[in-house]
């Protein structure tokens, strides 16, 4: 058993490694950011467009269940990961706090990552259609 | 003082398991007031109801407790305590089924998984590999060689100690496999 930890230990510490070199090479961090939030989950999807207007996580979730008529909800643990996981990665930024309860809005990197979500969605839903828009 | 106290012992991987453990109780009257490590219960006589209790290994990050709490509270979640990392949630059951977990994918729960391996069974092999083996081969030697009845001791101790880590570290690397391999594969409820 505990080879299998060890082992895991050494594949967690290579990763890093990797990303050390990465950015050694100059790919720079958007490089990895792009690899961990591209395709994005739906709840970072929904988080990531709703922070487009300032705004706390409580509010985040009651809009996108709004937007979705209630198919889409988000809880607290993985409302606050997210927030959280998002600042850390310069997505989102943190305005001010009410109460409390930290509002946040999006960042140009956010921006950035949101338009190429938005255009793979675009590409996704036209193709399912059968609209082959962005073939050759 | 508590209505009634009770002695059950779990570990890290067994939360969800512990999570049942405490609706039950709810539903036979008992809620809990505090636990203690290593395992007391202290539970106090209640109107016997469903509430569903969930568990979030120290996601907060640091000095922002409050406001991690303040969001749990503005979902509907009440917050009971912190106990080895874990902090405690409930709520009434009521009729909507995703209103009643504290994690909406099986990504956040996969991370929850990686998070109680990174501070807890690390630092717990690391203990083990680092002082616990080592000391456990010199105490052996020294008693070997000199006879020494402190070392004789302090061997039996160490090896005691030995097959406890060693049962933890078997149930506990199984139970991390089982949690990402049920999130991994398919939908995380129960």
């Amino acid at each position: 058993m505990y080879f299998i930890l060890i082992y895991r230990i050494e594949i967690y510490r290579a990763e890093m490694y990797e990303g050390k070199i990465r950015e050694e090479r100059g790919e720079g961090m958007t490089d990895r950011i792009k690899r961990v939030y591209i395709p994005m989950t739906e709840t970072g999807f929904y988080i990531l467009y709703s922070l487009q207007n300032e705004m706390h996580g409580y509010n985040i979730g009651q809009q996108v269940k709004q937007m979705t008529g209630g198919e889409v909800t988000i809880s607290p643990g993985t409302m606050y990961g997210t927030l959280s996981k998002m600042e850390k990665d310069g997505l989102i930024r943190f305005v001010r706090e009410e109460e409390k309860r930290k509002l946040y809005v999006i960042t140009e990197l956010g921006r950035e990552i949101l338009e190429i979500e938005l255009h793979r969605i675009e590409r996704l839903y036209q193709n399912s259609k059968g609209a082959f828009v962005y073939g050759r | 003082m508590a209505d009634r106290i009770m002695f059950r012992f779990w570990t890290i991987t067994d939360y969800e398991k512990e999570e049942r453990f405490l609706t039950e109780q709810h539903r036979g009257g008992w809620k809990i007031k505090r636990y203690v490590l290593p395992g007391f219960y202290l539970f106090d006589r209640c109107i016997p109801e469903d509430v569903v209790y969930r568990l979030d290994f120290d996601q907060a990050v640091r000095g922002e407790k409050l406001g991690y709490l303040q969001m749990y509270h503005d979902f509907g979640w009440e917050y009971l305590f912190d106990v080895n990392g874990f902090s405690y949630f409930r709520r009434p059951a009521g009729d909507l089924e995703e209103d009643m977990e504290i994690f909406s994918d099986n990504e956040s729960r996969l991370e929850m998984v990686q998070r109680i391996f990174k501070r807890r069974m690390i630092p717990l092999l690391c203990i083990f590999l680092c002082c616990l083996v080592p000391q456990l081969f010199i105490q052996y030697f020294s008693w070997m060689e000199w006879g020494h009845v402190s070392s004789k001791v302090l061997t039996i101790i160490f090896c005691v100690l030995f097959v406890i880590y060693l049962c933890l570290f078997i149930h506990c690397g199984i139970g991390i496999r089982r949690l990402k391999e049920k999130y991994e594969k398919n939908f995380g409820k129960e």
